[in-house]
């Protein structure tokens, strides 16, 4: 059975190959180049330069680029569930071919089963590798930059998409057993595993670990380092705030110091008409007209220290219901396919 | 050849399968012994290939029981390794070649006969650096029926095996398939309507029409059991006990009708001619259909 498998895989490994071959290439080749700027940044601080621009200047060189790659990781499962996944079995069913391998002397569900587990196989090496060689080459930035727990970054470092890898191939190899025909079974597993690649992030893993909250002064300083500044409906608030390495899953609106929300008249007061005082800094005199309200937020975040422990959860997370789904396959082939 | 001890190839209680609202098979009730190869014959949508799917295991029943050889159909890996079944489209891997498909049941049939595989590949001109996308429907066909029957089963169920060869194919796959059936006392189960074929190599027949069995035995005792009879018009509606009328043929002053006598009745004393088993499908057919010249009571007579 595993012969089989293998035979009737082999075009789609080599094409799978080819691609991994081709992205790890560019990525050892990014990784070497990102050592280099690693190098160059360091002498040029220790010799006594301008520590802070020659590290804007590193990371902008790189961030960039290591963001979109991290949008190409997360194509990747994507890509496994949709060619490797919902063709797997599909395609016997559209074909007729089952009628063929169903009376070799192989049960069912050791068919799936076999099928499921030397695909699956694949796609754990493929997604692994290519997830390794990213982590590996992007290190000296993410080390440096502090953002291994934002949302797209996270997603694209260390075990996790190799979890993600294998629940799109198994949705999409469920999602063929049960639509019968490839390429429906390709487009509806790229729809499902995107709903969930989106809901997941926003929606679960916020709450996987009750965050941690803090109140922050709002001095001119904290709100100069804020993205933004804007009244959006239920009251003023800033946007961008950071912690250190932490991941930030929710700020609150401005609170004066009873724990109020912030009037939105004062607000306005501050934004568009602030006293001059020739500060200077992100937003200026309204920066100052702000700190003078005494005002503070509420920042619930994760800490950098959780880093581990969410990548080890989320991949729980997402091999189970691979494990589910898996199982209710076997079940079905079992049972209710003809 | 056959065994007597050995449990009947195919034994079906009430057996019945709906998809959704359509009666494919409506409580079948058969009893076949092992070592016959069995044609199964029928109109199209009678559900032959709902019976024979069945009993390869490709789809559980709705209701009643089936056992085949003994065990529910496709019971585990050692009950598919008994039975053989080639599906009607003769499905095989488009993209592996014919080499590929032998080595596929070598690897997934412990009792492969990779000598009987290579000298059938061969007999019919098959060769196996050839894609199997790229054979013609027959030679497809040769493919399919080589891997059935290389694994060595006890029971061999083809649907409809010769509809996609031409005749000296067909033939000559007729031909071997009583060679294969008779060397190693297998059972074939076959369905065809080509009626030739069936009275050519079958010795049991099963006559499938709406769903039912109409007719089922082996067909040296249905050939006994079945005669023509010729009486002047009007005799045939008082038949003599243990005789049922199957098929009325209407013709001038005389009357014939196909019956079937039930054992030990001697035929009446009428002009009895033999039926052929064509014949013989194609009355029960005609029953079935609600054919007008069937039922008892005709309008003339009912006169």
């Amino acid at each position: 059975m595993t012969w089989l498998t293998w035979r009737q895989f082999r075009v789609q490994a080599l094409a799978g190959l080819a691609g991994l071959a081709l992205l790890a290439a560019y990525l050892v080749h990014l990784g070497l180049a990102i050592r280099g700027g690693d190098d160059a940044y360091r002498s040029r601080c220790g010799a006594g330069g301008d520590c802070a621009r020659a590290l804007a200047q590193y990371l902008g060189d790189y961030q960039n680029t290591l963001l979109y790659l991290a949008g190409l990781l997360a194509l990747v499962p994507a890509l496994l569930g949709m060619f490797w996944g919902a063709p797997l079995v599909a395609r016997e069913l559209e074909t007729g071919t089952h009628r063929l391998v169903w009376n070799q002397s192989v049960t069912r569900t050791r068919w799936f089963t076999v099928k499921l587990l030397v695909v699956g196989v694949a796609t754990i090496a493929v997604s692994g590798m290519a997830s390794l060689l990213l982590t590996w080459a992007a290190s000296p930035v993410d080390r440096l930059a502090g953002d291994r727990f934002s949302t797209i970054v996270f997603g694209a470092r260390n075990v996790a998409p190799v979890a993600y890898a294998v629940l799109a191939f198994t949705l999409g190899t469920v999602v063929g057993l049960l639509v019968r025909r490839t390429l429906p079974a390709m487009a509806l597993t790229v729809l499902v595993f995107t709903v969930v690649q989106f809901v997941v992030p926003n929606v679960v893993r916020p709450h996987l670990m009750p965050p941690v909250t803090v109140s922050r002064p709002m001095t001119a300083d904290a709100i100069n380092e804020a993205r933004g500044l804007g009244s959006i409906t239920g009251g003023p608030v800033v946007k961008g705030l950071t912690v250190p390495g932490a991941w930030v899953s929710g700020t609150s609106e401005l609170r004066t110091a009873d724990g109020r929300p912030l009037a939105q008249d004062r607000f306005d007061h501050c934004f568009r008409d602030p006293p001059r005082t020739g500060a200077t800094g992100t937003f200026g005199d309204t920066a100052v007209c702000l700190a003078r309200l005494d005002l503070h937020v509420v920042l619930s975040y994760q800490p950098d220290r959780r880093y581990w422990a969410f990548q080890w959860l989320e991949s729980a997370i997402y091999l189970a219901l691979a494990a589910l789904l898996a199982g209710y396959g076997r079940w079905h082939v079992r049972r209710r396919v003809s | 050849m056959t065994d007597q001890n050995s449990p009947p190839v195919l034994h079906a209680e009430g057996l019945t399968k709906r998809y959704g609202r359509r009666v494919a098979l409506s409580h079948c009730d058969l009893q076949i012994p092992s070592g016959r190869v069995i044609g199964l014959v029928g109109p199209n949508g009678a559900g032959k290939s709902t019976l024979l799917q069945l009993a390869c295991g490709l789809i559980a029943p709705t209701a009643g029981t089936l056992r085949v050889l003994g065990a529910r159909p496709a019971a585990d890996a050692a009950h598919l390794a008994r039975v053989g079944y080639v599906a009607q489209d003769t499905p095989v891997y488009a993209a592996l070649t014919v080499g590929d498909h032998l080595r596929m049941g070598a690897r997934l049939n412990p009792s492969w006969d990779a000598a009987l595989a290579e000298r059938r590949i061969a007999q019919v001109g098959l060769h196996p650096r050839q894609k199997a996308g790229r054979l013609s429907g027959g030679q497809r066909a040769q493919l399919a029926l080589t891997v059935a029957a290389a694994k060595r089963p006890e029971l061999l169920i083809l649907d409809e095996p010769a509809a996609a060869l031409d005749p000296l194919a067909r033939d000559g796959f007729l031909h071997h398939l009583m060679e294969y059936v008779g060397e190693l006392g297998a059972s074939a189960l076959l369905s065809s309507h080509l009626l030739g074929d069936v009275a050519r190599v079958c010795d049991h027949l099963v006559v499938l029409a709406a769903g039912r069995v109409q007719l089922a035995g082996d067909v040296a005792d249905l050939l006994a059991h079945h005669h023509r009879l010729v009486a002047p018009r009007g005799e045939l509606d008082r038949l003599p006990a243990g005789l049922e009328l199957v098929r009325r043929e209407p013709a001038g002053a005389y009357e014939r009708a196909i019956v079937r006598t039930a054992a030990g009745t001697p035929p009446p004393a009428w002009t009895v001619e033999p039926v052929g088993l064509e014949e013989l499908v194609l009355a029960y057919l005609g029953r079935a259909a609600g054919d007008p010249t069937v039922p008892a009571p005709s309008p003339e007579a009912a006169r």
